[in-house]
């Protein structure tokens, strides 16, 4: 095997393999390698800042939501809240206007009975009269003689009670 | 015909002699400029504009240096990048090397073919770990050799002393074991690109001569080409583990200097 035939072939190689492998450590990979280094490295923490602020941004969206959110359900409930009062105020307002309107009906009534029995007791003293005036008439066409008025008055009374 | 083991003939093309010592350019180190020149072109056009974005280019290179730098990262942990630079460098020479010396029909060499190439290469590996081992922890290094965990002055006095019998030769197998590292990573290299080479080689002489039966000519050349085909599939994938395997073996034995056990 022409391998192991160290005497002549050791060290021509060897001396390139040195030079060669020296050249090519530092000529060529420590020229080249770091340059590549540092770009792989900038992605990496571009993708990693990239990311970081996605997730602020999906944070700060979730919150939006929620306050969004928050400030419906508010909203909602203060227009619940504006609805119960204004109900329960016109309820109030319309018991207030029915309890004025019964009262003012109630007077109208009152009176209008007050002068329903005055009317009455007026035309019940009319009527008496007619009657007293009637009887007198009467009495005196059958006996000729006129009776006293008073009399008279007071039998048509009697007679109407 | 040439025999399976003349293309590993070293053959001088410039005859060069400094101090006394012949270091001419041979079809070795021909192919390592070969190997050096394709790097070389590979990793300053993917790195000459880099971009956030790669280009195809630049794909490629950061493919590849993310590899060494995952390996590391699991097998060194995170004080293994700083590493990176070399067993890059290692991994991507043996492999320019090994699929280079692939190429059918340009006369292509493997210089990872070679003992003195691989060996030279492990003992680099080897010389690093070292020079990182004891610039890190000192004469601390050794008690990477000395069996983990248990206290060895606790106990009775018996314990005591079959403990430290037990550790001082766990400590020299360990310790062997260390020391033949270099030689055990340069042949696993060399004897897989050479088997491979010596194999295709074996069964290309196949075809040539099985095809020239004379009463049939071609006809039982056929079997050994397909072999001959199956195998070139298998070389370029043993091409490339080995690669890995040299890089991975060179990154657990840093992975030893940087963290002990």
């Amino acid at each position: 095997m022409p391998q192991f035939d160290f005497g002549t072939v050791f060290i021509p190689q060897v001396a390139w393999l040195a030079i060669i492998f020296a050249v090519l450590y530092f000529g060529v990979v420590r020229l080249t390698l770091p340059k590549v280094g540092k770009v792989m490295q900038a992605r990496e923490d571009q993708v990693a800042s990239d990311l970081d602020t996605a997730e602020k941004a999906k944070a700060s969206a979730d919150r939006l939501a929620a306050d969004y959110d928050a400030g419906v359900a508010a909203a909602q409930e203060a227009a619940r809240a504006s609805l119960t009062a204004s109900r329960v105020k016109s309820a109030k307002a319309i018991e207030k206007k029915l309890a004025k309107a019964n009262e003012k009906l109630a007077a109208e009534a009152e009176a209008a009975e007050a002068a329903l029995s005055a009317a009455r007791a007026r035309a019940m003293g009319e009527i008496e009269g007619v009657a007293a005036d009637a009887a007198a008439d009467i009495v005196e066409k059958l006996t000729g003689k006129r009776p006293a008025g008073a009399q008279a008055n007071a039998a048509a009374r009697s007679a109407l009670a | 015909m040439p025999g399976p083991m003349e293309q590993f003939e070293i053959k001088k093309i410039v005859p060069l002699e400094v101090a006394g010592y012949d270091v001419s350019l041979t079809n070795s180190s021909f192919w390592m400029l070969v190997a050096l020149a394709g790097i070389s072109i590979f990793l300053f056009i993917g790195t000459a504009r880099p971009q956030l974005v790669p280009t195809r280019a630049q794909a490629a290179v950061e493919y590849l240096y993310d590899f060494v730098r995952k390996m590391l990262d699991e097998n060194v942990g995170p004080e293994g990048r700083r590493y990176a630079p070399l067993i890059f460098s290692i991994f991507i020479f043996v492999l320019a090397c090994n699929l280079l010396g692939l190429i059918p029909w340009v006369g292509t060499f493997t210089p990872t073919s070679h003992i003195s190439v691989t060996l030279g290469l492990a003992a680099l590996v080897f010389v690093v770990v070292c020079f990182v081992g004891f610039a890190r922890h000192g004469l601390h290094f050794f008690s990477l050799f000395w069996p983990k965990g248990d206290p060895v002055f606790q106990g009775s006095p018996i314990a005591i002393t079959m403990k430290l019998l037990l550790g001082i030769f766990v400590f020299l197998i360990e310790f062997l074991s260390f020391l033949s590292r270099p030689f055990t990573l340069g042949i696993r290299l060399f004897a897989n690109m050479t088997a491979g080479h010596v194999l295709l080689k074996v069964f290309g002489t196949f075809v040539v001569s099985l095809g020239s039966f004379g009463a049939l000519p071609y006809v039982f050349g056929i079997l050994p080409l397909g072999v001959n085909i199956a195998l070139s599939a298998l070389e370029v994938l043993i091409a490339v583990v080995q690669a890995y395997v040299f890089a991975l073996l060179a990154s657990l034995y840093l992975n030893d200097a940087v963290n002990l056990h």
